[in-house]
């Protein structure tokens, strides 16, 4: 992994009242690979916030330390300024954090408006027999809410288009009276006018001011578009955090491609080494 | 639709199946296979099996009688043998799911070492069912015969009140099984529960994202599956008045019930299946079984036709569902 001498440094953790969640110092590996090194991230309340970074630069683990779906190895978080260490996702979604996940977390078996409902589910009393006909309308009046049309709640949501089914497990989350909302890639597998869709959502949600967003994003340009402040992450560090009107795509994707040119040399100069070293061991067998 | 093809194809084609009597000789076929493919539907949903239905299906009874002798009594003995079967199900739901093993790997261990377990308490001996046995008494009838009246002495068959319940009345299976279909149909229909049970073997890392408690529900559908299994062999036992401890009737029994639950249209990948299906299933085994002894086929042929007919009516019910689901199964 990197040097840690020639990493950027992190964004200094700044006290600030307004932040919703801070999270300092986070790291996470899975055996040998270390997916997060050191993250400090604060969101403000009612801000978007863009999260970028290559392929495995430990944007989506992030996101799943947060969801509470899985633990960090080290470092803290803070929500409205109390410490917070969430123990499932529901446990995450009950002090107000809900996300969307890249793989949707979608059953396809299931319609719909159940999957709208998983784990939220509208039970009748006394006997806890799921009442479908309020789930049924409730979900229709979101997604109407929403914008975007489903033709029939009722299949199962395997007969769905890729888009549809963003749209839904979108809606889900929106739908869900959290205050932060995690999107991990809200807009992959979207046709142009259902991204456009979702991002007036997200405006229109930042409009009325309850909510924070974090967003994953992979196209710089939708993140200017729908963010106010861009964080990158970069081998399990926050390489950039400026506000989006401070920075421009070209100063995002420099240090993208600094970054790689910089990878490039190093594994360049480890081969040489290596070349050199193998090298001097042939000599061992003929000394022996 | 293939059991009602069956059942039609019988009726025509013999002269006693559609009578009651038959149908009296047929439940014993059908009504243990439905109890159990019910629990098996609740597994075969989440995508996983459980094999040891056949060793819990042996050694609950062995259980029972072990502790009605000891002196607990009827009705406590058999709570505490269904009490064992809901540990060793919880044991086999941890396996899966806290560690990982395959289902199919862990429960086949279960079922042989339950059922070798059955052997080593039992010794090996048939005992007589506790509480089962048949009692005679006689009593006098008059008949009128000829404007005389004569007193016959005639020999009338009790059974107790515990074995009437649990399986020895003649309509006790058939009740229990219709009972417990029909609840846990609507268990898994309207409920959560069958609610996460679909969205797990759908997709289980997707219900986990959505805060589905999976551990809990494969614990808690195990747990099921062996307790009914537990439930059937007790049933069984108490019917037939003797505890066979020979492992060949469970080994084919809970290979029938798996074949009821998937000719009832449940998927063995998971995500789908029904608790209905699986009686239907097993009324389609039944029937088959009956109409072909009826129909005079000889003993040596019946495994055979058994065989071909589940292989027809699982191709076909995986045609069926794919026609009407509207795209191919993946």
């Amino acid at each position: 992994m990197a040097d840690p001498g020639s990493a950027p440094a992190p964004s200094a953790p700044a006290s600030a009242p307004e932040d919703v969640l801070r999270v300092e110092h986070i790291a996470k590996r899975f055996g040998p690979v270390t997916a997060l090194q050191d993250v400090n991230l604060h969101l403000k309340k009612g801000e978007v916030l863009g999260l970028l970074g290559d392929n495995g630069a430990g944007k989506s683990t992030l996101i799943k330390i947060i969801s509470g779906f899985q633990r960090a190895d080290a470092g803290r978080m803070f929500l409205h300024g109390q410490p917070y260490e969430p123990k499932s996702v529901d446990d995450a979604r009950a002090k107000g954090i809900d996300t969307v996940y890249q793989d949707l977390a979608l059953i396809d078996e299931l319609s719909v408006y159940h999957n709208m409902f998983l784990r939220r589910e509208r039970v009748r009393r006394p006997l806890p027999l799921l009442n479908n006909r309020e789930m049924k309308s409730e979900a229709r009046r979101a997604l109407d809410g929403i914008g975007i049309n489903i033709p029939r709640i009722d299949v199962a949501v395997a007969r769905l288009s890729g888009g549809q089914r963003q749209a839904i497990a979108v809606a889900r989350t929106v739908n869900s009276a959290s205050d932060i909302i995690l999107l991990d890639e809200p807009l992959a597998a979207m046709g142009v006018k259902e991204g456009a869709q979702i991002l007036d959502l997200v405006a229109r949600l930042k409009e009325e001011g309850n909510v924070s967003i974090i967003m994953i994003l992979h196209n710089y340009v939708q993140v200017f578009e729908a963010c106010d402040r861009v964080n990158m992450i970069q081998e399990g560090r926050i390489a950039l955090d400026k506000p989006t009107s401070e920075t421009s795509v070209e100063e995002i994707t420099n240090i993208v491609v600094d970054e790689y040119r910089r990878a490039r040399e190093e594994e360049h100069a480890a081969n040489t080494r290596a070349t050199e070293n193998a090298g001097g061991t042939e000599d061992v067998p003929s000394a022996s | 639709m293939v059991t009602i093809a069956a059942a039609v194809y019988f009726a025509i084609n013999t002269s006693t199946f559609l009578t009651s009597g038959n149908f009296k000789t047929l439940l014993p076929y059908f009504a243990p296979l439905a109890i159990l493919g019910a629990g098996e539907v609740f597994v075969m949903i989440l995508g996983e099996i459980d094999l040891s239905i056949g060793a819990m299906y042996m050694f609950a009874p062995i259980v029972f009688y072990k502790l009605d002798t000891a002196g607990l009594g009827l009705v406590p003995s058999v709570i505490l043998a269904l009490a064992v079967c809901v540990a060793v199900g919880a044991i086999n739901g941890a396996f899966v799911s806290i560690l990982g093993v395959s289902s199919f790997v862990t429960t086949l261990g279960m079922l042989f070492t339950f059922e070798g377990l059955s052997l080593i308490i039992s010794h090996g001996t048939p005992v007589a069912t506790p509480g089962a046995q048949v009692h005679q008494t006689t009593s006098l009838v008059h008949h009128v015969v000829n404007g005389h009246d004569i007193v016959l002495p005639e020999k009338i068959n009790h059974i107790g009140t515990f074995a009437k319940i649990f399986g020895g009345g003649v309509y006790s299976e058939l009740i229990w099984a219709v009972a417990i279909v029909i609840l846990l149909q609507v268990v898994l229909t309207f409920t959560r529960w069958g609610l996460y049970t679909v969205a797990i073997g759908s997709n289980k890392i997707g219900a986990a994202e959505a805060g589905v408690k999976v551990k809990l529900v494969t614990i808690r559908n195990f747990v099921l599956c062996a307790l009914l299994a537990g439930l059937v062999g007790t049933f069984e036992a108490v019917r037939s008045q003797t505890i066979q401890p020979d492992p060949s009737g469970p080994n084919k029994i809970l290979l029938l019930a798996i074949a009821a639950a998937v000719i009832g249209g449940t998927l063995l990948s998971g995500g789908s299946g029904t608790v209905v299906g699986a009686l239907i299933g097993a009324l389609f085994l039944g029937i088959l079984e009956d109409g072909l002894i009826l129909q005079g086929v000889n003993a040596n042929y019946l495994l055979f036709y058994t065989g071909l007919a589940v292989v027809v009516a699982m191709t076909a019910n995986v045609y069926v569902g794919r026609a009407r689901r509207g795209h191919g199964s993946g």
